[in-house]
Parts: structure tokens; C-alpha cells; sequence
């Protein structure tokens, strides 16, 4: 019985594995105007996309407006999506934190937040909806990483990149002055680089 | 808060968390076209930044915002592909080059009208005033081609001309959408001299649909004149996109009213107070996008 279910979750990953075609080559095929292909990357990294997304605005509604928008945009300009600056996943990921901030940014709700859910905020429990091993070992790096930093560092760049606040805003947040966040959020990043290993 | 002035360099942290104001984004991206240790940081930051994003939880999106989605792409048309025959400053590199005359039609305008051009365009047809409107535009004696070395003094002069502006409200916006234009991630800018003194600054992003003019060196006007701001597309001819005034120093920034549509170019005459609804003198300037 065992060995039947180990069966049947190995079929089922293999099928799923099976031919594989990376988001790179996908990109570039959505890049010719591909809309299987898009429909193939949709899949791939939506999950991600709207997982970031909400973390930043919580509001699921408004989480799946602002993919929306983040997956309209990868359709539009991916024709000029330069292979050479990176790969589709970090080209992806970037402009999804990107548009999510400027979404917390637009929303008047956001500057009402309440410094004290802001603070609690950056160590909140995971939302574990579609976690994968893969996502899990990713996280846990990133965890385990993060417990390198400064308490100041941590809480600055966790405030900055989980809760869409701008460095001032941190600063505010944080009780130090804006030059002191900026440095935490420099240093904070080159230290997690290194941790992670992140060299180009 | 203006009391901290920090070096771009310092920023880079915050930049590749997006926790910068437009302005300062907007200042460090300056920077990164001269510095290959700037570059360096920022491209390693931002990688790092999106292992932060990768270390979330993904979230299943419901059935219904992927069939949305695909029913969205499946009526929006792509960018055309930016022409990039160099490396690293490309987006620099906007022409500012002759204006192909409309007649023989230059197969490299062709070519970069993007499909976009054929939708969202107006499908009337040019007034006989428009067409000669559009034929002295197109028929305008070359443009210097901007320097790269050119449009990063701009680039400066125009983070300069943000800070020294901002008594109005006015100015604000304008410097804000400015700032805007210039972050988003197909901005491009071409310089070119105005005839009779002055350069002319445009910086547009087609993502944003916008476009700003920054003017140096331009003479004022009689009370009863105003300089006014064209959209010039093949299809659609002159729009008109807003008017101007100089001051003293002989510097202004205007963000264009309207949307511009990719390919179009832009021009700027000078019209009775009020401005006009087509043309009604020869462009001191004019500047190709495409």
C-alpha cells in the first residue's frame, strides 16, 4: 500500500515535470506574441506572483486586481525583455514587488496603517496555501539568512520589501532618523546577499 | 523633510526594495549609467530583493483571473521591441533625427508602428488644415542626433530643475509625473536645439502613455503668444497636447495633455494666446519618438 502511494505521487510529478520548458524560453516565446506560451507562464509563476502581491496588500481583491495588471504587463513588454539583465522569474518577481508597492502607495487604507500591525508585520506567519518543497526550502534560506542581520537591519528591510513602506515611512515606523534606515536597508541587503550568495 | 541629501550610492539598498520616492529612484537611475560599480550593487541588491519575494508562500489564483487575464491579452496589442544596437545606455539613445516625410513613407517608420497605432488610433481622417499642418512637420530640416553625453547632462539638469521648482501645486504635479516618466522602465529622452536658442527635452514612456517637455534657453513671448505642445502621428496628424510660458530664466517643464501614441512625434509652435486646434506656424522644434 505504501508503495502504491509513493507511486502515484511520483507518476503524478513526473507528468507534471515531464518536458520541461523554463520560464526564460516561455518569455521568449510570449515574446513573439505566444499566447499559449503566456497562458504556460501564467501557470508557472502566478502563484508566486499573487502570493508576493497579498503579502504586501492583504486585500485579496485587490491582490488579484493589481496580477492582473502585473500579468498584462508581462504580455505587453516582454517584447522588450532583455534576456542579457536576468532571468523571466527575477524579471517577473521584480516588477510584481514593484507594482504592488505602488499599489500600497496609491491606497489611502495603506497610510492609515497602524504603526503597531506595521511592526508585527514583518515576522507574520507564512500563508501556506500553495507552499511546495521547493518554496519551503526557499524560505527557510531566507529565514535562516535573515537571522544574520541586525535586529534593525531585519526589521528595516523586512518593513521595506514585506510592507511596501518607503524608507521614510520606516523611519517613522522604526523611531530612527531616515539616514539610519537607509544605511540599515544598504547594509541589511549586502549582508543578505552574501548569506544568499547572490553574485552576478 | 529635504534636510538629508544623500549621495545616490547610498541609496541602493532601498532602491532594490523599492522604498524610494520617484525622485530619488529616479536619481539613482541616473547614476547607474555612469557608474559599473553602481550597476553592480543594484543588479546584486535586486537580485537579492527577489529571493525575499520568492521566500513567500505562493497563493493558488482562482480560475477565474487567469481565463481574465487571457481574455485581456488575447485584445492587447505588444510593444513594438525597443531598437537596441548598443549595450547598457540604450534607452539614451532616442533619435532625434530627421522626420521622415510622410509621402514616400520610410519603411523604418513603417516597420515601428506598432499595432497598437491601428487600433487605438482615430479612425477619421486628417482635415485638409491637419494635412498641411502635418506636411510642414514632416518636412522640417534634420535634428542633431542627442549624445549620450547630452542626455545625461539632462538627465541632471533636470533632477536640478525638479528641485528648484515647487512653490505651486502645479509644478509639483508636473515635477511628480515628471519623476514618474522618468521611472518607468521603458523611459526614454532625446534633446534637440531649438531654432532660435534654447534645447528642448523630451522624456516619454510608452507604458505610461505620457510625455514631458523641458525647455531651456527659450525666449518669452509677447502677452498675446503662447508656446504650444503637439502629439504629431502619421495616422492621426497634429494633436494638440497644451500650451506654455517661459519664465525669466527661460525655463519650464511641461507634462503633455493627451496620450501619446507610440511613433508619435512631437513639436512645439508658438500660437495666439489660447492656443490653436491645428498649427498655425512653423515648429521651432520637433522630436521623433519612434
Amino acid at each position: 500500500m505504501l508503495k502504491l502511494v509513493t507511486r502515484e505521487t511520483d507518476d503524478r510529478q513526473d507528468f507534471e515535470s515531464d518536458a520541461p520548458v523554463t520560464q526564460d524560453q516561455l518569455l521568449a516565446r510570449v515574446a513573439q506574441g505566444d499566447q499559449a506560451a503566456f497562458a504556460a507562464l501564467y501557470d508557472q509563476i502566478a502563484p508566486r506572483v499573487l502570493g508576493l502581491v497579498r503579502r504586501l496588500l492583504r486585500d485579496h481583491a485587490q491582490s488579484e486586481e493589481v496580477t492582473q495588471e502585473i500579468f498584462l504587463e508581462i504580455w505587453q513588454t516582454a517584447t522588450r525583455y532583455d534576456s542579457t539583465k536576468g532571468g523571466a522569474s527575477t524579471w517577473i518577481m521584480t516588477m510584481a514587488h514593484r507594482r504592488a508597492v505602488d499599489r500600497v502607495r496609491a491606497s489611502q487604507s495603506s497610510r492609515d496603517r497602524d504603526t503597531k500591525i506595521g511592526i508585527r508585520d514583518y515576522d507574520a506567519a507564512y500563508d501556506n496555501v500553495a507552499e511546495t518543497v521547493q518554496t519551503r526550502v526557499e524560505h527557510e534560506r531566507v529565514e535562516k539568512a535573515m537571522l544574520r542581520l541586525t535586529e534593525l537591519q531585519r526589521q528595516a528591510v523586512s518593513l521595506a520589501y514585506y510592507g511596501g513602506y518607503s524608507h521614510s515611512e520606516v523611519a517613522t515606523l522604526l523611531s530612527v532618523p531616515i539616514g539610519t534606515v537607509k544605511t540599515r536597508l544598504r547594509d541589511g541587503m549586502i549582508r543578505l546577499r552574501d548569506e544568499l550568495g547572490v553574485a552576478s | 523633510m529635504t534636510d538629508q541629501r544623500n549621495d545616490p550610492t547610498s541609496l541602493t539598498g532601498a532602491y532594490a526594495l523599492n522604498a524610494l520616492s520617484a525622485e530619488e529612484r529616479a536619481a539613482v537611475e541616473a547614476r547607474l549609467t555612469e557608474s559599473e560599480s553602481l550597476r553592480h550593487e543594484v543588479t546584486e541588491l535586486a537580485d537579492t530583493a527577489v529571493l525575499l519575494g520568492r521566500a513567500v508562500a505562493p497563493v493558488t489564483p482562482p480560475p477565474a483571473l487567469k481565463a481574465n487575464i487571457m481574455d485581456m491579452i488575447a485584445s492587447t496589442p505588444q510593444l513594438p521591441p525597443l531598437q537596441d544596437d548598443t549595450t547598457g545606455e540604450t534607452d539614451a539613445t532616442a533619435s532625434v533625427t530627421e522626420i521622415a516625410p510622410p509621402r514616400p513613407a520610410s519603411p523604418s517608420t513603417a516597420a515601428a508602428t506598432p499595432p497598437s497605432a491601428s487600433t487605438s488610433a482615430v479612425g477619421t481622417a486628417p482635415t485638409p488644415a491637419e494635412r498641411r499642418a502635418q506636411a510642414r512637420w514632416f518636412t522640417k530640416p534634420a535634428v542633431a542626433l542627442a549624445s549620450v553625453a547630452a542626455v545625461l547632462g539632462l538627465i541632471i539638469g533636470g533632477g536640478v530643475l525638479v528641485n528648484t521648482m515647487g512653490e505651486s501645486q502645479q509644478n509639483n504635479q508636473a515635477a511628480d509625473q515628471l519623476a514618474a516618466i522618468n521611472a518607468a522602465s521603458d523611459s526614454q529622452r532625446a534633446v534637440s536645439e531649438i531654432e532660435g536658442g534654447g534645447t528642448a527635452t523630451l522624456v516619454w514612456s510608452g507604458e505610461l502613455a505620457s510625455a514631458a517637455m523641458i525647455v531651456d534657453g527659450l525666449p518669452e513671448l509677447p502677452d498675446d503668444k503662447v508656446y504650444e505642445l503637439w502629439f504629431i502621428g502619421e495616422e492621426t496628424g497634429a494633436r494638440p497636447a497644451g500650451t506654455f510660458t517661459v519664465s525669466d530664466d527661460g525655463r519650464t517643464l511641461r507634462v503633455l495633455d493627451g496620450e501619446m501614441h507610440a511613433g508619435d512625434a512631437v513639436g512645439v509652435t508658438v500660437e495666439p494666446r489660447g492656443g490653436s486646434e491645428t498649427p498655425t506656424t512653423e515648429p521651432i522644434v520637433a522630436i521623433t519618438s519612434a
